[in-house]
C-alpha cells in the first residue's frame, strides 16, 4: 500500500524539479530583490517610494481600471460567442475555432500594429467626422485609453472564449430542451439555464483575461504610448532604462499580489457554486 | 555516378584546403591560425545603422581577420541591462551605446578599458573620441547632433531655434520623445537651456514641454521606429531628434530636413566598447579600432551623416556641408553621463507625471 502512494509522487518529481529550478527559484529571487537596495542591504524603501510617487500609483490605478473594464467587455463578448459556437454544427464550430485561434498564432506586436494603423490618423476611420478629435492631439483613438482597451479586448477574447466553450460543450443539451418544452423562450433559456451553467468557465476565462491584461505592456505601449502609462510598462522601463531592478521587483511583487488576490477571490466564488 | 562520388569528395576536400590556405596567407598580423573563424558577438541598432555597419566594418573585418561577426540588435538601455544580467558570464564581445551608458558600464567593470597603444588609429582621432578612454570607456565611434527634424513640404522656413517647437502654427503636429529614450533626454536638456535652465534646474524645460504634451499639442513617442511612423502616418511636422535618423527618414522617401538651432546643439556620442571577461577581447579591440579607420568613418558619414571622429576621413563634396566635422565638432555639447545617469530616474518620474493624460 505504501509503495502505491509513493509512485504518483515519483512520477511528478521531474516536473516539480523543473518548475522549482526553472520557475519558482528565479521568480522568488527577483521578488526578494524588491526588498534590497541597489547596494545589497535590506529595505522596504522600494515600496514606500512606490506609494509616495503620484506617477506610479496613478499608473497602477489606471492599470487596474483598464484591466477590469477589459475583463468585463471580454466576458460580454465571449459568453454569447462561445454559446453560439457550442450550439453550431461540428463543421461551423471547427471553422469558428480556427477564426478565433488564428489571431493568437500571430505575434501580439503584429496585431497591435494592425490596430495602430486602423485607429490612427492615417487609417480608414480617419474620414469619419469627429473621429480624429477623439484624442486631444487629433490622433483618432491612438494614444487614448479607449484605443488600448479595444485592442486589448481583441487580444484577450480568444482565451475567454476557449475556457467558456470547454464548459458549455459539456452542458447537457436536454436541459435546454426541457426548458423550451416547459415554455421558456430562447432568451429566458439562455439567461436562466445556460449562462448559470457557464459561470465556472466565465470565471476561469475572466481571471485569465484579467491576469493577462494587467501584466501586458506591448499593446499599451504601442497604442497608448508614453502618455497612457500602465504599471507593466513602467516596470519594464524601471528595469531596463533606469536599471533599478529592486524597484522594478517591488512593483512586480505588488502586481503579483493583486493578481493572486483576484485569483483567490474568484476561486472562492466558483467553489461556492 | 558511382565513380564520380569519391572524386567529388576529393575535389571538395582539395577546395576546402585551398580556401583555408588562402585565408591563412591573407590573414595579417598572425591573428588567426587559418582554422575556423573566431566568432565575435556585437550589438547593433538594427535598420539602416546595421546596413552601414555591415558594409563599413563587418564584411571587411571578417575578411581581414578571419573572424565571424554575429550581430545582435539591442538598443543601448537593453544592452546595458543584458550586460548587467550576464556580468558573471557575458555573451557579448563588443557593445555599442548611444545614451551615455558606457559611464555606468565602466564604473561597474562590465567593459574593459581600451589602451591607446592598441588603437592604430589613435593619433588621427579627434579629442572628443578619446577623452573617455581614461575613464575606462570605449572610444566614441560616431557622433550625431540632436536638432530639429521637420517636414520641408509643410514648413517652408527652416526652424532655427529650439523654441520653434512651441510655435502655435505647429500645434498638434509636434512629436516629442520620451525620456526613456536618450534622444528625448538630450532634446529636453537643450530646450531647457534655451529657456534659461541647466542640469541643476530642469523646471523651465519640464514645464514647457510637459504643457505641450499635456494639452495635446504634441504627441510623445518612444523609439526611432515610432518617429518614422509619426512623420509618415501621424501627421507630424516637427520634432526634436537626431540627424542620423532624419537622414534615415529622408532616405525612406519622406520630405524631411534637419536643422541645427542657433542656440547650439547637444549630440549623441555613440561609443564602441569591449566587454570585460570575454576570451577574444584582443580581437574585439581590433574590431573597435577597425571601426575608427577613415574608410569605415566615411561609410558611416555617407550612409547616415555621422560626423567622423577620425580627422583623416575624407568626405565627398555633396555631404561635406551637411555633416558637422573638423573644429565644429567640438562645439557640440556632450553632457556628463555620470550626472545624467544619476538624475535621470528622478527626471523621468517628473516628466512622466507631467505628460500623462
Amino acid at each position: 500500500m505504501r509503495r502505491l502512494k509513493l509512485e504518483p509522487w515519483l512520477l511528478i518529481l521531474p516536473v516539480v524539479v523543473l518548475l522549482l529550478v526553472g520557475f519558482v527559484l528565479p521568480v522568488a529571487s527577483v521578488l526578494l530583490s524588491g526588498f534590497t537596495t541597489p547596494g545589497g542591504g535590506w529595505t522596504i524603501e522600494n515600496f514606500t517610494r512606490f506609494f509616495e510617487s503620484a506617477f506610479h500609483t496613478g499608473a497602477a490605478m489606471r492599470s487596474l481600471r483598464m484591466a477590469l473594464v477589459q475583463t468585463a467587455v471580454v466576458l460580454l463578448i465571449s459568453l454569447p460567442l462561445a454559446y453560439a459556437m457550442s450550439r453550431a454544427s461540428a463543421k461551423v464550430q471547427a471553422f469558428m475555432m480556427i477564426a478565433i485561434v488564428l489571431p493568437v498564432m500571430t505575434s501580439v506586436v503584429v496585431r497591435s500594429f494592425g490596430w495602430v494603423i486602423l485607429i490612427g490618423p492615417a487609417g480608414p476611420l480617419a474620414d469619419i467626422p469627429g473621429f480624429l478629435e477623439l484624442s486631444k492631439s487629433r490622433q483618432g483613438l491612438l494614444g487614448t485609453e479607449l484605443g488600448v482597451n479595444i485592442a486589448m479586448v481583441q487580444v484577450l477574447v480568444p482565451f475567454a472564449v476557449l475556457s467558456i466553450l470547454g464548459v458549455l460543450n459539456g452542458v447537457d443539451r436536454r436541459l435546454e430542451e426541457a426548458s423550451r418544452t416547459m415554455g421558456a423562450s430562447f432568451g429566458r433559456t439562455a439567461w436562466s439555464v445556460v449562462f448559470p451553467l457557464a459561470i465556472p468557465g466565465a470565471i476561469a476565462g475572466g481571471t485569465l483575461a484579467f491576469a493577462m491584461s494587467i501584466s501586458s505592456f506591448i499593446t499599451p505601449n504601442l497604442i497608448g504610448g508614453a502618455q497612457i502609462p500602465v504599471l507593466a510598462a513602467i516596470i519594464y522601463t524601471d528595469a531596463t532604462t533606469n536599471l533599478n531592478w529592486p524597484f522594478a521587483a517591488a512593483q512586480s511583487l505588488l502586481m503579483l499580489i493583486v493578481v493572486l488576490v483576484t485569483i483567490g477571490l474568484t476561486a472562492k466564488l466558483s467553489a461556492r457554486r | 555516378m558511382k565513380i564520380a562520388k569519391p572524386f567529388a569528395a576529393a575535389a571538395a576536400i582539395g577546395l576546402a584546403l585551398a580556401v583555408s590556405a588562402c585565408s591563412t596567407t591573407s590573414a595579417p598580423s598572425g591573428n588567426s591560425d587559418g582554422g575556423a573563424p573566431v566568432e565575435l558577438v556585437v550589438t547593433s541598432f538594427g535598420g539602416d545603422w546595421e546596413k552601414a555597419y555591415i558594409e563599413a566594418v563587418v564584411k571587411p573585418f571578417e575578411e581581414e581577420y578571419n573572424a565571424k561577426i554575429t550581430l545582435v540588435t539591442l538598443y543601448s538601455a537593453d544592452a546595458l541591462a543584458q550586460l548587467t544580467a550576464q556580468a558573471s558570464a557575458p555573451q557579448l564581445d563588443v557593445v555599442h551605446f548611444s545614451g551615455g551608458q558606457e559611464a555606468i558600464a565602466a564604473a561597474q567593470g562590465l567593459i574593459d578599458p581600451v589602451d591607446p597603444a592598441d588603437l592604430t588609429t589613435f593619433d588621427d582621432l579627434s579629442p572628443i573620441a578619446t577623452e573617455g578612454l581614461e575613464r575606462g570607456e570605449g572610444p566614441v565611434m560616431q557622433v550625431t547632433p540632436i536638432g530639429i527634424v521637420y517636414r520641408s513640404d509643410v514648413i517652408e522656413k527652416a526652424p532655427n531655434s529650439w523654441e520653434d517647437v512651441f510655435d502655435p502654427k505647429y500645434a498638434q503636429h509636434v512629436a516629442l520623445t520620451d525620456l526613456s529614450n536618450s534622444y528625448g533626454l538630450l532634446s529636453l536638456l537643450a530646450v531647457n537651456e534655451t529657456l534659461g535652465g541647466d542640469t541643476d534646474d530642469l523646471e523651465p524645460g519640464l514645464d514647457a514641454l510637459g504643457d505641450l504634451a499635456q494639452s495635446g499639442d504634441a504627441i510623445v513617442i518612444k523609439t526611432s521606429a515610432d518617429m518614422q511612423q509619426a512623420f509618415s502616418a501621424r501627421d507630424i511636422w516637427i520634432a526634436p531628434y537626431s540627424q542620423d535618423y532624419a537622414e534615415t527618414l529622408r532616405k525612406a522617401g519622406l520630405d524631411v530636413e534637419f536643422a541645427v538651432p542657433d542656440e547650439g546643439a547637444p549630440a549623441s556620442f555613440i561609443t564602441a566598447n569591449v566587454v570585460a571577461g570575454r576570451t577574444n577581447s584582443d580581437l574585439a579591440t581590433k574590431l573597435v579600432d577597425f571601426s575608427l579607420r577613415p574608410e569605415a568613418q566615411a561609410t558611416f558619414a555617407e550612409a547616415m551623416l555621422y560626423s567622423p571622429v577620425n580627422t583623416t576621413t575624407e568626405l565627398s563634396s555633396d555631404i561635406a556641408d551637411t555633416v558637422i566635422h573638423g573644429d565644429a565638432l567640438s562645439k557640440l555639447v556632450r553632457y556628463d553621463s555620470t550626472v545624467l545617469n544619476e538624475r535621470r530616474a528622478g527626471w523621468t518620474d517628473e516628466w512622466n507625471l507631467r505628460i500623462a493624460q
